[in-house]
């Protein structure tokens, strides 16, 4: 089957039928960057989506969306690991929902390392960090379509945002970082940490072969291509990029926890041959999704493609260099 | 407090595998052992069927606890199902205590000739659960 964007826009608009199709975008904003009329569909699914969340097809049974919904009732849960840091700092860094992911992902991939990794760069560029303990961001149930649970995360967190005395919040995820900076009304600064990175002088020389895969939250929906690749270069590494790149980059296939199906597994596959053609020794990415299902497409197809090159975060990546830890 | 908890009446989801702890339970019923009336027992072929949406929907639907047991490790019937289960619980407690639910789930191993065993795991997990008192996410109870 198919999937027209025009077609479904005429069949929900014209003969008010709706569409399957709808369940099948992965919004990552491909098409409206290229699109001439600069008719912007991602949000158009994110609309039609709102209310319909019982007919999502989640991945994992939906058991991100139920922990997050029964987050909203429950006053002490709190997506993040412990706060740790400096209390009285002006900088909180939010890990979002790593720990989840550990818990629920059995993929070959440390998610709370991405946190330690940030806070250890955040430290060495002398910010002093405070790790700030928050519900879940909301955003896999914004685009789920489950908007009233999203309005009660949102008001929760403003409130504990407001209560934590910060000025800026850093985030390592890119999907945290729109949801932040777009569809909350924060009265702070919400920083991506590759832009802080990108300005840092963490003393690294690593002299890596890397590539780095666009994750769509931060490339196209916030515009942020060269921080990214600003803070690897700065720290050595060889950024060879891959066929689909920047505005053209191609999507991991599960942004907001949705059709894992035979389709976004194509996609994958392709993302992963192109990295492979690059020669890169390691795949960055930025956000924890990427991360996740990029790795376990690579260990699933392990016994017929040899992939010799590890994925990682920007943020594990360039902690793991500058501790000296290198990759065998 | 106190005198709310006397008056408390948890509703218990216990799921038992088809092949040894519902057999228990059975055991339990034809000894006449005697256990509280809280829990309401869901009958699956292997306790590694539980999935943790399972978990997590009894929850939200009004459950204050949820029992989960299975053959003891070595004796599953598909061979190694229960050492899925202990993996995925322990993950599951986890996750349940960054909610503050985390001793409301509880797993036990119960053979099918372990009866006594059956009505021991009920009354301590249902007094457990009295002491602990409704869940956090009361307004969802069910009468």
């Amino acid at each position: 089957m198919k999937t027209s964007p025009r077609n479904t826009i005429y069949q929900t608009n014209v003969y008010k039928t709706g569409s399957d199709d709808i369940w099948n975008c992965l919004t990552c904003n491909l098409c409206y960057d290229e699109c001439p009329q600069g008719v912007d569909y991602p949000e158009f699914v994110k609309e039609e989506r709102d209310g319909n969340v019982e007919s999502a097809d989640l991945v994992h049974k939906g058991v991100f969306t139920l922990l997050s919904d029964m987050m909203v009732d429950l006053d002490k849960s709190r997506t993040s690991l412990e706060e740790a840091g400096n209390k009285d700092s002006k900088v909180g860094y939010y890990p979002g929902c790593l720990d989840f992911q550990d818990m629920f992902f059995n993929v070959d991939a440390d998610f709370s390392s991405i946190a330690n990794s940030s806070m250890k760069l955040l430290d060495r560029m002398d910010l002093d960090p405070k790790r700030l303990q928050m519900k879940c961001c909301g955003h896999d149930q914004l685009w789920q379509g489950d908007r009233t649970t999203f309005d009660k995360l949102k008001e929760q967190n403003t409130k504990l945002i407001k209560e934590s005395g910060i000025e800026t919040l850093v985030t390592s995820c890119a999907e945290c970082y729109r949801t932040l900076s777009q569809d909350y009304d924060l009265p702070i600064k919400v920083v991506h940490i590759s832009q802080l990175l990108k300005d840092a002088d963490l003393g690294i020389d690593s002299n890596v072969d890397v590539t780095y895969h666009d994750a769509c939250r931060l490339g196209r929906h916030m515009g942020e291509y060269d921080a990214p690749r600003d803070s690897l270069t700065k720290a050595g590494a060889n950024v060879t990029e891959m066929a689909h790149t920047k505005e053209k980059a191609w999507c991991c296939g599960v942004s907001s926890m949705m059709n894992c199906n035979d389709k976004s597994k194509a996609l994958r596959k392709t993302r992963l041959d192109e990295a492979k053609k690059t020669g890169a020794k390691v795949m960055v990415t930025t956000c924890p999704k990427c991360l996740a299902h990029l790795t376990c497409m690579k260990n699933e197809l392990e016994s017929v493609e040899d992939y010799d090159f590890e994925i990682k975060d920007l943020t594990v990546f360039l902690a793991d260099e500058m501790e000296g830890k290198k990759d065998e | 407090m106190t005198d709310l908890n006397l008056n408390f009446e948890p509703n218990i989801l216990t799921f038992c595998c088809n092949w040894c702890s519902y057999a228990g339970a059975d055991l339990a019923g034809v000894s006449r052992l005697q256990y509280p009336t809280n829990n309401r027992i869901v009958r699956v072929m292997c306790s590694s069927r539980i999935e943790p949406t399972f978990i997590l929907e009894a929850f939200k639907e009004g459950a204050d606890g949820v029992l989960i047991t299975g053959c003891h490790i070595g004796d599953c019937h598909y061979i190694e199902g229960n050492e899925h289960t202990d993996e995925r619980m322990k993950d599951m407690v986890n996750a349940l205590e960054r909610m503050g639910l985390g001793e409301r789930l509880h797993l036990e191993w119960v053979s099918a000739a372990e009866g006594k065993k059956f009505q021991e795991t009920m009354i301590n997990f249902v007094d457990k659960i009295k002491a602990l008192g409704p869940s956090p996410l009361e307004h969802k109870r069910v009468e």
